[in-house]
């Protein structure tokens, strides 16, 4: 089985690559809706970070097969969009407390809280191209989904009884950061072991599918 | 001590009490809103800039605010809204 599927890692990457811009395309469109009708910041910026998810997959693992000629642009996209989208994502259980529910910026993508995320992003990128390796993007995610977990798992305490999904959410974000941990581990210790990356892209899907449960879950029902 | 109530909650009150009522004057509106006159100032103003609710001025001059279909829409998606939001704790 291992043996396949390292012989045909090429078409997986680009069915992985398909199913998790999928995932991330019904969850930007789901929460777009929403976002529009109530026009609550936590959504917004939940919405940005699924945007930035599904570009970055869609940029490296199915465009840059077909144009390897910019593989340096589909891997710095990549890094970049993917540093945003945890950054984001971060940023949406906490902007409660940095902004004030007054404030109404006009733009998500683009306002003065979201630049220091972008230079942040930019400066991980810069690093990591002079290093050559992923270190400062695995070591920036584990920093980020490390409390992105706290606070999921505080929320969960709090408000665990009275919202199922909690217990899911929390879930979701211990495993986005076992997988940034198994990332890690495996680019400064194992030389990019094909059979453990492609467990690693399994529990990844997982993750993904985590979040499109809750997404669907709670905007179909009525 | 009541609890202080959410943004999304206190636009769907507002909502709910213009609903109700088909057309509502500005003065009981604020007092169905239970806000302050500068909060509620500041939330029709949004209601109205985001095209939830319109002020109709007669002939008399008097005002009267209306739910307009997007306002409605948000009314029946509100449960959805409010659940999303709190099972995901943004």
């Amino acid at each position: 089985m291992y043996d396949w599927i390292i012989q045909n890692k090429g078409l997986l990457k680009i069915i992985y690559a398909l199913a998790i811009t999928l995932i991330c395309a019904i969850i930007v469109m789901k929460t777009h809706r929403l976002f529009r009708l109530s026009f609550h910041q936590g959504i917004r910026y939940f919405r940005n970070a699924f945007l930035f998810f599904g570009l970055g997959f869609f940029i490296r693992y199915f465009l840059d097969p077909f144009f390897p000629q910019y593989h340096l642009v589909a891997k710095i996209l990549f890094e970049f969009f993917l540093v945003m989208a945890g950054f984001f994502l971060l940023y949406s259980l906490l902007w409660k407390k940095l902004e004030s529910s007054k404030k109404n910026y006009s733009s998500s993508l683009w306002n003065k809280n979201i630049f220091i995320f972008y230079l942040m992003a930019f400066i991980i990128v810069v690093l990591d191209l002079i290093w050559n390796k992923y270190i400062f993007m695995f070591l920036s995610q584990f920093i980020i989904f490390s409390i992105a977990s706290l606070v999921s798992y505080n929320n969960y305490i709090q408000k665990g009884r009275q919202r199922k999904f909690l217990k899911f959410y929390f879930l979701a974000m211990v495993l986005s950061l076992i997988t940034w941990l198994l990332n890690f581990v495996l680019v400064m210790w194992m030389n990019w072991n094909q059979s453990i990356l492609m467990n690693i892209y399994g529990l990844n899907i997982i993750v993904f599918l985590l979040f499109l449960f809750g997404v669907i879950k709670i905007t179909n029902s009525k | 001590m009541a609890k202080k109530r959410e943004r999304l909650e206190v636009i769907k009150d507002i909502l709910y009490s213009i609903r109700s009522t088909r057309k509502i004057k500005p003065t009981r509106l604020l007092y169905a809103s239970n806000l302050s006159p500068q909060m509620f100032k500041e939330y029709v103003n949004e209601l109205i800039k985001k095209g939830f609710i319109k002020l109709d001025i007669d002939e008399k001059e008097k005002k009267t605010f209306s739910i307009t279909s997007k306002g409605n829409e948000f009314l029946q998606e509100y449960k959805i809204i409010e659940n999303f939001v709190e099972n995901f704790g943004l």
